[in-house]
């Protein structure tokens, strides 16, 4: 079960560098939002398995939703600004 | 229970693959956001409920299933308000090209 | 209420100490946001919302499967085009609830909303008859509601 535990973080790590390369390398700068948020998504999952792997799941959930909520607020808050103020930007 | 809790998790690694070559590979921002609503919706599923299922019953599933209630219902407010704002801002979806 | 249920949920611990912080909190933020918002939950209207999810994953599956194929296609054979959807939904929460699976449903997303029409961008042709399926399926949830919209 550890070795497995370990291959999926490794599986993540690996999946948020795909999304990270969006994230550099996007044409506009809703690619970039976008990627971020699926960075964060995958994060969530990464801490959640992290605490699996070191047996102290409470800890590390409570710090997840903290995670989402805060990851909610700043994309909304991008986004927002975003449609107001066009792409102009690239 | 271990067994099937492995299989939830791989399955769920497998969506999270396939979102991720969809990310890297579609052309433009629409459809890029098709993929990573692939990735949040079934594989983030799929692998909190094989997590939940490995950690057994308990206040510990209780809280997983609240993350996994929650990222349901922020993730399609945060597409939408990307895609509107991608949509407002005069960017125009990709279209086949008719040769 | 609901919010100390919320809270004992998430602390996890039946001290005294965290049962009257918890007390004082719930109730602090329930008075501060009564006054906000009209929409008050109906028992019978969550009931019928929760029996229509098992059918939403069933959905979700469904189209995730068809999508994934679209992605792994070598020749990557997707059509992408933007659906103007009519809906006949006279509720705030209908509409949002619509909105919200169809966004949440891979292959389709919501990108407009005015009223209750909706511009709707998909990913392929099939995706259409699903769309008027989730709309049915919600408008028999909110049948036997007064309209407010």
């Amino acid at each position: 079960m550890k070795t497995f535990l370990f291959c999926v973080v490794v599986l993540l790590v690996i999946l948020i560098g795909a999304f990270l390369y969006r994230v550099l390398q996007g044409p506009t700068i809703f690619d970039r939002l976008l990627g971020h948020n699926g960075i964060s998504t995958k994060a969530i999952i990464l801490l959640i398995v992290i605490g699996i792997s070191f047996e102290r799941v409470d800890m590390f959930i409570d710090i997840s939703i903290g995670y989402a909520l805060l990851n909610l607020v700043g994309a909304l808050a991008v986004a927002k600004y975003l449609e107001q103020k066009g792409a102009s930007i690239e | 229970m271990n067994m099937l809790s492995i299989i939830f998790i791989v399955a769920g690694l497998f969506f999270m693959i396939v979102a991720a070559i969809g990310v890297i590979r579609l052309p433009d921002v629409f459809s890029r956001s098709h993929a990573a609503s692939l990735a949040d919706s079934l594989g983030a599923f799929l692998m909190l409920v094989g997590i939940a299922l490995h950690e057994g019953l308990g206040i510990n599933m209780l809280k997983i299933l609240v993350v996994l209630a929650l990222l349901y219902i922020l993730n399609p407010v945060i597409a939408h308000a990307t895609i509107r704002a991608a949509l407002r801002s005069g960017l125009k979806p990709w279209q086949k090209e008719t040769s | 209420m609901a919010l100390f249920v919320f809270w004992i949920m998430l602390s996890a611990s039946f001290e005294w100490t965290h049962l009257g912080l918890g007390l004082i909190f719930s109730f602090a933020a329930a008075w501060l946001n009564s006054g906000h918002s009209p929409f008050v939950p109906k028992f019978r209207l969550w009931l019928r919302i929760l029996l229509y999810l098992p059918w939403l994953f069933y959905k979700i599956i469904q189209s995730s499967l068809n999508l994934s194929k679209l992605i792994l296609h070598p020749a990557l054979p997707i059509a992408p085009h933007m659906i103007s959807v009519e809906s006949k939904l006279r509720h705030h929460a209908a509409v949002v609830l619509l909105g919200n699976s169809i966004t949440l449903t891979p292959g389709t997303i919501t990108a407009e909303v005015d009223r209750n029409n909706l511009i709707v961008h998909a990913m392929d042709k099939s995706d259409e008859i699903v769309i008027k399926q989730m709309e049915s399926k919600i408008a028999d949830i909110f049948k036997d509601e007064e309209p407010d919209l």
